[in-house]
């Protein structure tokens, strides 16, 4: 009991074999939910999906009509004597069951494309990330020192941020056709809606991290003989890094979220683009895999991150733990 | 299908920029397509590599509509599937276009649907009707409304972007929509009691498809092109032959990613037109039955709906010559 | 406090004779650090604010002194502008008769927070200043070896500063500023976070490096004893605007031991200071600081009264 009770301790770390047990069942939790809705019959399932139509006219095999209809229409074929539908209890075409989407999951990898300019899904895959890694490195290749330097000079923060503040306004998918006309049809007009999504957040997320970074230690290296760039490039940077490495894990994050916009300019291609099109007509198992392979994608690269980062920076290593 | 302000924008800053593209010969024509079953048919010819036999160098890229529009205004296409509306849309606001080729016309594909209670066109008076305004589904509704001895004063439009048509139908929210598919499909399978109430299987003609190529290219590389409308002769063949059909439609679903019966409804949809079932279309007349009359109510209903300013010289936006030479 | 007036106290001015003579030949060491007429005024929203006015004092070669004063005498401010961290409105700054502009090397500072770069490992961190002034990398770091064994942290070299307590990490800040081998060390309340008894301990630290290197300090402390304790002469500073109230020669003789906490000269001096920096308040200022307490514990309470 009193253990239960500091679980919910503010600020109380758990042990490490409850935080494991935790973790896991924030995947099982809504794993369970999902699973108790689409197999549980009693459970919510507002429609009939009928499986043979009886006498009524416009009820068709394979259709889903709701709960009322279906049980007001077998009332009436009783009434008149008339053959009465057959229908199982059904959930909404947008939430497929768990099996569906691990089936469609699995044929996404295995079913061999039947066209030859078709691509396998992990081509589509690999389209993608081709266009999140461009579109982040080349907004990082601007953005990181374009951002430590507004960050530690009010002079390009002054020139620089008050047009960023304006720009990042500006919805990234206005440029699509902008972007079409200068870069043409395939993955640079992509990549470009990217960089205009990421880079201008990016800009004002680092300069804002440099800014936090505890000012003494830039006091106290120049009590120590350092200088100008010798600040910049042995306080800064080494002093900001590993906040800049967390905001562009995050920063990431974003980028993805602007694929789908980039996905639908120019040629269409890539995983968003499948899950578009898939959605368009409501095959929402593929629509669902896809978004778990996303999802798959997202996290593991955060985590192979994060482990990164603790290998790369290890006077935070303690901090991480922490 | 069908257009938005953003293909406007695009063919304004496109104009901007053509300078940029080459219409170097040794380029590849690039023909954008999209999903539409008349334009996914090209698919066909590309998986059996009929263009590489005739000996033409083309790449079709797989667009989403209004991106297709897009590339193409940018300049960065030299062929585009559209539908005859948009090709003057495309063309009013800056990139002119050239329709050589028509592919099928929609033949029961767009739909009014009544929602349960309505029967007929005639049952729309003063009801709530779901369309987007300005669109070629405006257009099908105005021709319904028209043909039952009535005009939008009679009813009361609610503008809805197509692909939420049938949740907002199935919400109960409109009386009836309208909308194409594989929108219009899914109302029907979303609503119980709903049925079409006017196709465009009613007025074949509404809205043709086409392939929209620019002038430029045209004027040099006409040999080319002539080679491409070839091919796409050879695919209605294909198409239309009950032995290869079913491959066709193989093909064809795993474009755009549905099983193939599920397809075969969209196809049915659409009128896939043969040489000599084209032929007549090209002809200049009044009304829906010619591609020139098709094309002038579009213009009509686009400059009365503010699509566009001035009116477009619709014949110079047909060039049957390339058809007829076959 | 009344509790000592007690004591029959000497005066604090009252030196023995090792006393005096030890001044009197600290006075004839060169001087290192001539501060002439310094005045500081900030802006600020209510107008302009002097936290300095006409400070003028020299400190001599080898010599330890503290600056001491009620909050807001601008102790801070003034060892800042030593620092070079900030520029005086007015007023001169001479390190060994030299007027010195802008933050450098020959003035090394020790912070109250710790200032160590935690990207660095303890030896990086001595090694930092070294490299700044062009030493190769070996040699550096065999000089900071040095640095690090004299205060005593060979064994931690290669610890990053997170790893370290309060009390290790003020010990390498102090062992990186010595690497610069400045002519005077700043030291701005180093050890005004620490617990006591690391702070007890981090003053004799300080003592035994002080006597074995050639140092000057300057250190700023808020506490008596620390004060007393650690300086041959501590300047105090009155608040509003911060002036030099007194220079107090310390009459403590050298070298300091803990067991001269309750010597005679030790216990005058700090009355002085008591003096100087808790002068008798009046009955207004009395009423601020008196909370105006209401009894707030049940009648039946099982503690009747604290006492």
């Amino acid at each position: 009991m009193t253990q239960t009770l500091q679980w919910f301790a503010p600020r109380r770390q758990l042990a490490p074999r409850p935080r494991l047990v935790l973790g896991i069942m924030s995947f099982v939790l809504p794993l369970l939910i999902w699973s108790l809705v689409s197999y549980v019959p009693w459970i919510w399932h507002p429609l009939v999906e009928v499986t043979e139509p009886g006498s009524v006219s416009y009820f068709k095999a394979g259709q889903r009509v709701e709960r009322e209809l279906f049980a007001a229409e077998t009332a009436k074929a009783l009434e008149a004597g008339a053959p009465q539908p057959q229908g199982t209890p059904a959930n909404p075409v947008y939430l497929p069951a768990p099996h569906e989407v691990l089936q469609a999951f699995y044929l996404a990898f295995t079913a061999e494309p039947e066209r030859r300019n078709e691509k396998w899904l992990h081509e589509s895959l690999a389209d993608s990330i081709y266009v999140i890694f461009w579109g982040f490195v080349i907004s990082s290749i601007i953005g990181l020192p374009l951002g430590i330097l507004c960050g530690t000079y009010d002079v390009f923060s002054r020139l620089a941020e008050p047009f960023v503040e304006f720009f990042r306004y500006l919805p990234a998918p206005a440029f699509g056709a902008l972007a079409v006309a200068i870069l043409g049809i395939y993955q640079a007009p992509k990549i470009a809606i990217i960089v205009i999504g990421t880079l201008f957040q990016q800009i004002l997320v680092i300069s804002n991290t440099t800014r936090k970074l505890d000012p003494a230690l830039l006091e106290a290296a120049q009590t120590l003989g350092a200088r100008r760039l010798s600040l910049l490039f042995r306080v800064v940077v080494p002093g900001i890094i590993t906040d800049v490495y967390k905001d562009m894990r995050i920063l990431l994050g974003w980028a993805w979220t602007y694929l789908i916009v980039a996905e639908l300019i120019g040629t269409s291609s890539g995983i968003t683009w499948f899950i578009t099109q898939q959605a368009r007509y409501k095959n929402f198992d593929n629509v669902f895999a896809a978004i778990m392979i996303i999802g798959i994608i997202g996290l593991s690269t955060d985590l192979l991150l994060a482990w990164l980062g603790r290998r790369i920076f290890p006077w935070q290593r303690a901090e991480a733990r922490a | 299908m069908k257009t938005t302000f953003r293909t406007r924008l695009g063919s304004l800053l496109g104009a901007a920029c053509l300078v940029l593209s080459s219409l170097a010969g040794a380029e590849p024509l690039k023909i954008g397509y999209s999903d539409w079953p008349g334009w996914v048919a090209w698919e066909v010819g590309v998986e059996k590599q009929w263009f590489k036999e005739a000996g033409v160098d083309v790449e079709f890229e797989w667009f989403d509509y209004v991106a297709s529009m897009d590339a193409f205004a940018a300049g960065q296409l030299q062929g585009v599937g559209m539908t005859n509306g948009d090709a003057l849309v495309t063309g009013a606001t800056g990139a002119r276009s050239v329709m050589v080729l028509v592919n099928d016309y929609s033949d029961g594909n767009d739909m009014v649907i009544g929602g349960p209670g309505i029967a007929g066109v005639k049952d729309l008076k003063g009801k709530k009707i779901g369309v987007e305004i300005g669109f070629v589904s405006h257009l099908l509704l105005l021709d319904a409304l028209k043909n039952n001895g009535m005009t939008e004063a009679d009813v009361e439009l609610v503008n809805v972007p197509t692909n939420e048509t049938p949740q907002v139908l199935s919400s109960g929210q409109v009386d009836a929509i309208v909308a194409w598919q594989p929108n219009s499909g899914m109302a029907l399978k979303l609503v119980p009691g709903s049925k079409a109430i006017y196709t465009s299987a009613d007025q074949p003609g509404l809205i043709y498809d086409v392939l929209a190529v620019s002038p430029e290219s045209l004027a040099a590389n006409r040999e080319d092109w002539m080679k491409v409308l070839k091919v796409w002769y050879r695919i209605v063949a294909y198409i239309n032959d009950p032995k290869t059909r079913g491959d066709a439609v193989k093909i064809m679903a795993s474009r755009v990613g549905v099983p193939p019966e599920e397809y075969e409804a969209f196809i049915a949809g659409t009128k896939i037109l043969t040489l000599e079932e084209a032929l007549p279309h090209m002809k200049k007349g009044d009304g829906f039955k010619s591609m020139y009359g098709s094309t002038q109510i579009a213009d009509d209903f686009n400059v009365a709906n503010k699509v566009y300013e001035k009116p477009q010289p619709v014949d110079a936006y047909i060039d049957p010559s390339l058809m007829n030479a076959l | 406090m009344t509790r000592m007036q007690q004591f029959e106290l000497p005066s604090y001015l009252e030196q023995s004779d090792a006393v005096r003579d030890r001044f009197a030949r600290l006075r004839q060491r060169p001087v290192v650090l001539e501060v002439k007429g310094l005045n500081k005024d900030f802006e600020t929203s209510h107008g302009p604010v002097t936290a300095l006015r006409d400070i003028s004092f020299v400190t001599h070669k080898r010599e330890f002194v503290c600056v001491i004063g009620p909050s807001g005498c601008g102790k801070s401010t003034l060892i800042r502008i030593l620092a070079g961290l900030e520029t005086p409105t007015s007023g001169q700054l001479l390190l060994d008769g030299r007027a010195v502009h802008g933050p450098g090397p020959d003035r090394g500072m020790v912070f109250q927070s710790y200032t160590l770069f935690p990207w660095l490992t303890v030896k990086k961190n001595v090694m930092f200043g070294l490299e700044r002034a062009g030493r190769g990398r070996l040699a550096a770091e065999e000089e900071a070896m040095q640095w690090i064994e004299l205060v005593g942290l060979s064994k931690f070299a290669r610890s990053y500063p997170h790893q370290l307590s309060g009390g290790m990490k003020q010990r390498v800040a102090i062992a990186r500023a010595l690497a610069n081998q400045p002519r005077i060390l700043l030291m701005d309340e180093p050890f005004g976070a620490l617990d006591a008894q690391t702070r007890a301990k981090m003053q004799s630290y300080l003592m035994e490096i002080w006597k074995n290197i050639d140092i000057t300090v300057l250190f700023i402390t808020h506490d008596l004893d620390e004060a007393i304790y650690l300086a041959d002469r501590i300047l105090v500073l009155k608040a509003h605007p911060g002036e030099v109230q007194e220079l107090i020669e310390v009459p403590v003789p050298q070298p300091r031991s803990p067991e001269q906490l309750l010597s005679p000269e030790f216990l005058a001096t700090r009355k002085r200071l008591e003096e100087l920096i808790h002068p008798p308040q009046d009955d207004a200022a009395l009423s601020e600081d008196h909370l105006n307490m209401v009894r707030m514990v049940a009648v039946d309470d099982e503690v009747e009264s604290v006492f």
